[in-house]
């Protein structure tokens, strides 16, 4: 797979989350993001030091450009950067995907799944918790995290089937 | 010494999180509404021309919601006029000079959120049209919000839907008033709270603005009683629905109160 496409369907999953941020209402319930899933497609042998502050960079960037709470999206990032080279040691480790990003391929779709489940769960996480911080009862919080977490995961999902499904 | 590198970059990877988490935490508690339109006007100002770009296309197919909108609110504004213009010609006749306590500028909405825990909105009037941070921003059916970034042209307007953002308002008949909250679930929601328990109250009643506050005029109707429960034994917590619809809003008023500069001089006179 080339790097330059790799780099096109960056950028363009980044302007959906920008659409998505932007122009898509959904409500109070449920926040889409794309941003774990864009972790997930930073190539694997880049330092933890480079994922973190690419992952900052584009939440500040999402942050400034859908004219939201500066420095929510990128707070959220940076947690689910910061153990992505764990979880995917714990959950994937897979030889064959260790000089770029991890294939539902090699690594199987429950596996891949449950990789970027638990990425984007502390994204939302850290997300929702510091949007609502003691302004909404735990019950909205709940459901808005469940509901955000599975929509997030699954579009996540289609979009790696998408980008891996010619190459 | 491999140990010794892999120690010192697990150390600084975790340094650097520390950093990065700290910094976005002290962005979030800045908010960085006033700052972005300060230091980044200029980008800002694109940013807006491509909103205004994209809310042509979507206003034009809500002309005729919007028409028939401004046709309800142009017959209650006729009501209101003939109402003063009586007011008026009495005042004349003792002799009575009476400057208007709120003056109005309206402006159209770029793009407005509904769905976040912080909404906002931005509108095409800006620093040049005489607009400033604190002013309120209202329309014949409801409350909007308050100004709070201005720049040359475009204006951040802070929405009653948020966490923090509380309006006074109280019941039209009976005149019992309480802050109103927006409870974050639903955008035509809102709860008014601390209504004393004696006070009857029922569904259908309506809501207006207190007049309590130096940013909107009284009696901008608000919206109507759903339901009323008792919160602690102490007081009763009314849901409202609004009467504004956030989520169809194009155009709004910006309402200057004429007043503000003498109140806020007695606030700082006062011990």
């Amino acid at each position: 797979m080339s790097r330059l496409r790799s780099i096109l369907f960056f950028i363009l999953v980044f302007l959906l989350q920008l659409a998505i941020s932007n122009y898509l209402n959904l409500g109070p319930w449920i926040t889409i993001s794309l941003i774990p899933f864009l972790i997930v497609q930073i190539p694997l042998q880049r330092s933890p030091h480079v994922v973190m502050l690419a992952a900052f960079g584009l939440g500040l960037l999402l942050d400034w450009l859908s004219a939201g709470v500066l420095g929510l999206n990128a707070f959220a990032a940076v947690m689910a950067a910061a153990p992505r080279r764990i979880l995917y040691r714990l959950l994937i480790n897979d030889e064959q995907d260790s000089t770029w990003i991890p294939l539902i391929r090699t690594a199987g779709i429950d596996k891949y799944l449950k990789y970027l489940l638990i990425l984007t769960a502390i994204y939302l996480a850290a997300f929702i918790l510091l949007d609502c911080m003691s302004v909404r009862p735990f019950w909205f919080i709940l459901v808005k995290f469940v509901a955000s977490t599975l929509v997030s995961t699954l579009l996540g999902l289609l979009l790696a089937f998408a980008f891996q499904r010619r190459s | 010494m491999n140990n010794r590198s892999g120690l010192l970059s697990t150390l600084s990877a975790i340094l650097l999180f520390l950093v990065l988490a700290a910094f976005s935490i002290v962005l979030v508690v800045n908010n960085g509404a006033v700052q972005r339109f300060r230091l980044l006007g200029t980008a800002r100002d694109l940013q807006a021309w491509g909103w205004t770009r994209t809310d042509n296309i979507r206003t034009f197919f809500h002309y005729r919601t919007e028409n028939q909108r401004l046709v309800e609110e142009n017959l209650q504004l006729q009501q209101q006029l003939a109402r003063y213009q009586t007011a008026d010609r009495l005042l004349d006749s003792v002799a009575v000079r009476v400057e208007p306590d709120f003056s109005y500028l309206s402006a159209n909405i770029i793009k407005n959120t509904v769905d976040r825990q912080h909404n906002h909105l931005i509108i095409d009037r800006g620093r040049k049209d005489g607009i400033e941070p604190g002013l309120g921003v209202v329309t014949g059916r409801g409350v909007i919000g308050i100004v709070d970034a201005v720049g040359d042209h475009y204006a951040y307007v802070i929405s009653i839907l948020g966490a923090g953002q509380t309006v006074s308002a109280k019941l039209a008949e009976s005149g019992a008033f309480g802050p109103m909250t927006w409870p974050g679930t639903r955008p035509d929601r809102m709860i008014l709270r601390e209504i004393p328990v004696h006070i009857q109250v029922n569904p259908g009643d309506t809501v207006v603005t207190s007049g309590y506050s130096i940013i909107y005029p009284p009696d901008i109707p608000l919206g109507s009683v759903v339901s009323t429960q008792v919160s602690q034994g102490a007081s009763k917590e009314l849901a409202i629905a609004l009467f504004e619809d956030f989520r169809a809003l194009h155009s709004v008023y910006v309402v200057r109160n004429n007043q503000q500069p003498e109140i806020e001089a007695l606030y700082e006179q006062a011990p």
